[in-house]
């Protein structure tokens, strides 16, 4: 079962609810205090609570140290000492309505919300996609991320591999509906930023238009800041414009949602580069207050090898960059591309587009080493790309200042070093020359770190910027920074992610509130009825396959290879959500049935260890007898049991485990309950059930019936 | 370190022990112990510095780790 840990509001909750029940405060008005504590800390754990809770929690409990009750002194005591160490995790309960231990039952956080570095709400918006509510979807996802259509189209989607529904059969496919609302919300128009609020007159200068300086510059204009992003390129989007080929994301797409920041009134500085079209000090003379350093990993990792300066030789950042920007020209007719990662394939793919002959990819490694993504690196088979593995270059070769070709050498995976890991070992005499007339390099990213020695901040051994990435500061009054510049090479949601909690260091330090020492929690946007479905159904739906474009026209053209979902096909797949955002996986419901009720009807593998035992919603109706023991002590109300019209459902999170028609009373005419259950109390009662003879009694029915039998005499009725 | 290789997309890890690299931050001290899955190995190569993409089960988050902190538990695929 999902294992609980602490969390303070849920602890001082149960001493204050305990020392209550035992009566262990005894003056009048002490308890009265207490007992207003216990309502207050409620109101906290179950998200009830409002912006006046925490002064009132810290009002009551100053005076219930002032009563004369030792007990209830202490008690008071420790709520303000906890207060005092751990208010953060309070505040966040009243704000986040997610209690990030888990402990606190209807706070429990999805586990796909918790995994997405920018914190969106996922069974939410997936629940309105399912109930056809697209653009509610999508201006959830909003109020965390500024770039759903994006995300949809290139998130490497941590929260799919935390998805419970892959305990089941295969995650939902969260990243594909986020694509298709988005889609479907703009071809709408029917696509808003969220409400700003009121202007503050702070200024802030944000450097760099990649992923994370734009959500953080998103994010600072909706608190009302005035926001500038400079950029040294000539358009926004960073690494998602120039890093990431057209046909995975086209540029329409970065541009429609980049418009949406720039509604916000965010002002862009093309072509401007820190520290020499502008400096930190120019910038503070024009007023602003912070900055927030957000460049990508533009620069790339040399081969060092000879030959490598030949014109031919191109670096695969540069080369997308140039592509992106427009340019078509061919490098080569056969081209060799060095490298194994995500970079690699997109270059290799680009250069199949532009109508290289022969586009070959070589890896130091063997292919299970690859770092790339295996879905990518599929699709580049099928385009035409050629993998050679575990060939080391060591040589570029040329005649009359052109490129002729790669001297390389085989190699094996050695023993594991001290690291553990296998490094490529060349093998003698295995030299070889591989024609090609341009090569590609893709073996790594950095940062440039031009323009930033002049912000004197401490950088890394890995020439990435020392800050905090709670609070992004970078250790200067007023500078912030975060995403590849401080991560290194990172992916586009994490850039997101740490734009966003540069804004709310930024916003903080402006207001000059104090800083958070933990992540920030999430937030829960909504809590909506799950969509209602039979139990087969439920199992039936199978994660939906994206279409994609044939490879034929694949490549020839740089037309997004991702087609997108059908309506009809996105709503299937978010009904395949099990709503963790309300069933919190504590697995009592099982226990229940199967230890205290010894029937054992629910067989929910999913609320265990993975692997444990395998889910089938469908097994329930075949021992489910309806008693209702699950529902009445699962803590969250996700498991329901429900009398409609002449039926009693089960129903967790939306989808019915069992339905029975409800047995009428053949005296009164009253509903007795299901057969099965009947059934069930027979069993256990079984002498009432012998004066019934046959018939399907209630209590007073019965009552009635055996005192007649008895005594020979009609009982008057009511 | 254990014996483990390049760390992959899909591959359980445990955050084991803290990391020596000067990139760990104190609250992450909270998740040692804690399990999860390599979410982006890293970017462009595999390169044993760089930092790896974790996200952890149960309501952990996810997290950019150092790989000295973390051990192979299973494989992905
Ligand atoms: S089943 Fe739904 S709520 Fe649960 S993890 Fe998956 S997407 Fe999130
Ligand atoms: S339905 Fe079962 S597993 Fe889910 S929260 Fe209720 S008792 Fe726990």
């Amino acid at each position: 079962m999902a294992q609980e840990s602490t969390c303070p509001v849920r602890e001082i909750r149960q001493e204050v609810a305990s020392a209550l029940a035992q009566e262990s405060i005894k003056e009048p008005r002490a308890r009265m205090r207490a007992e207003k504590l216990l309502v207050l800390l409620e109101d906290i754990a179950q998200g009830r609570a409002g912006s006046e809770h925490l002064a009132d929690l810290k009002a009551v409990a100053r005076s219930l140290t002032e009563r004369q009750d030792a007990h209830g002194a202490d008690l008071g005591q420790r709520i303000l000492s906890l207060l005092e160490s751990q208010g953060e995790i309070f505040q966040s309960h009243i704000l986040t309505r997610n209690c990030a231990s888990g402990a606190c039952d209807m706070l429990a956080p999805a586990p796909c919300q918790m995994a997405c570095p920018s914190g969106i709400d996922v069974p939410s918006y997936v629940a309105l996609i399912g109930q056809g509510r697209y653009q509610e979807a999508v201006n959830l996802i909003r109020q965390d991320n500024p770039f759903p259509w994006v995300c949809g189209l290139v998130c490497t989607h941590p929260c799919e591999f935390v998805c419970v529904r892959g305990q089941v059969d295969s995650p939902v496919a969260i990243k594909e509906l986020k694509a298709f609302a988005a889609e479907k919300a703009l071809s709408e128009g029917r696509y808003l930023n969220p409400p700003k609020e009121p202007a503050t007159g702070h200024m802030v200068c944000v450097v760099g238009a990649g992923p994370a300086g734009l959500t953080a510059a998103y994010f600072l204009a909706l608190k009302g800041h005035k926001v500038t992003v400079i950029e040294a390129l000539p358009m926004a989007g960073g690494m998602m414009m120039v890093g990431i080929p057209r046909f995975r994301l086209p540029r329409e797409v970065i541009d429609r949602e980049v418009a949406f920041i720039e509604e916000l009134g965010v002002e862009f500085r093309f072509n401007t580069r820190l520290g020499v079209e502008v400096t930190l000090q120019s910038l503070r003379k024009e007023g602003f207050e912070a900055f927030f350093i957000a460049v990508g990993a533009h620069a790339s990792h040399r081969l060092a090898v000879p030959g490598e300066d030949l014109p031919q030789v191109l670096d695969a950042v540069r080369f997308l960059r140039d592509v992106a920007m427009g340019a078509r020209k061919r490098p080569g007719e056969r081209v060799l591309v060095v490298g194994g990662g995500n970079v690699a394939i997109d270059a290799a793919r680009t250069l199949v587009r532009l109508g290289c002959r022969e586009v070959t990819l070589l890896y130091r490694r063997s292919r299970s080493e690859m770092p790339a993504n295996v879905e990518e690196v599929r699709q580049a088979e099928e385009e035409g790309v050629r993998l050679v593995f575990l060939t080391i270059p060591v040589e570029v070769m040329g005649e009359k200042g052109r490129v002729v070709g790669l001297r390389c050498l085989r190699a094996r995976l050695s023993e594991p070093d001290a690291r553990g890991r296998r490094r490529p070992v060349p093998i003698e005499g295995s030299d070889h020359i591989m024609a090609a007339d341009a090569v590609v390099t893709a073996i790594g990213q950095r940062v440039l770190t031009e323009g930033l020695e002049h912000l004197d901040l401490r950088w890394s051994s890995w020439d990435t910027i020392v800050a905090d990435t709670i609070t992004a500061g970078a250790g200067r009054e007023g500078i912030f920074a975060g995403g590849d510049v401080v991560l290194g090479p990172a992916t586009v949601v994490e850039a997101i992610g740490a734009g966003k909690r540069a804004a709310e260091g930024i916003d903080r330090f402006l207001k000059g509130l104090p800083q958070p020492t933990m992540p920030a929690v999430p937030v829960r946007r909504a809590r909506l009825e799950p969509w209602e479905m039979a139990a087969s159904l439920k199992m039936d739906l199978k994660r939906c396959e994206m279409p994609l474009l044939g490879p034929e026209r694949r490549r020839i053209t740089f037309q997004q290879v991702e087609l997108g979902l059908g309506e009809e096909q996105a709503r299937r797949e978010a009904h395949r959500c099990l709503r963790c955002d309300i069933c919190k996986r504590c697995g009592r419901c099982v226990v229940v049935c199967r230890d205290r009720m010894e029937i054992d009807a629910l067989k929910l593998g999913y609320v265990g260890q993975p692997g444990e035992s395998p889910t089938d919603f469908r097994m329930t109706s075949e021992r489910c007898i309806l008693c209702g023991a699950c529902a009445a002590n699962c803590p969250t109300g996700a498991m329901q049991m429900e009398d409609r019209g002449e039926e009693r459902l089960l129903i967790l999170g939306g989808t019915i485990l069992q339905r029975e028609r409800l047995e009428r009373c053949q005296g009164c005419g009253d509903y007795l309950g299901p057969s099965r259950y009947l059934d069930f109390v027979r069993k256990r009662t079984s002498g009432l059930a012998q004066a019934f003879a046959g018939r399907l009694l209630c209590e007073k029915c019965a009552r009635r019936a055996t005192a007649e039998s008895k005594s020979g005499m009609s009982v008057p009725q009511g | 370190m254990e014996q483990q290789g390049a760390l992959r997309q899909g591959d359980r890890v445990e955050i084991y022990r803290a990391s020596g690299d000067q990139r760990w931050e104190s609250y992450m001290a909270r998740y040692i112990g804690m399990k999860g899955v390599v979410t982006d190995p890293d970017v462009v190569i595999n390169d044993p510095d760089a930092l790896v993409e974790v996200t952890l089960e149960g309501t952990g988050g996810t997290h950019r780790f150092p790989q000295d902190c973390l051990r192979r538990l299973g494989t992905g695929s």
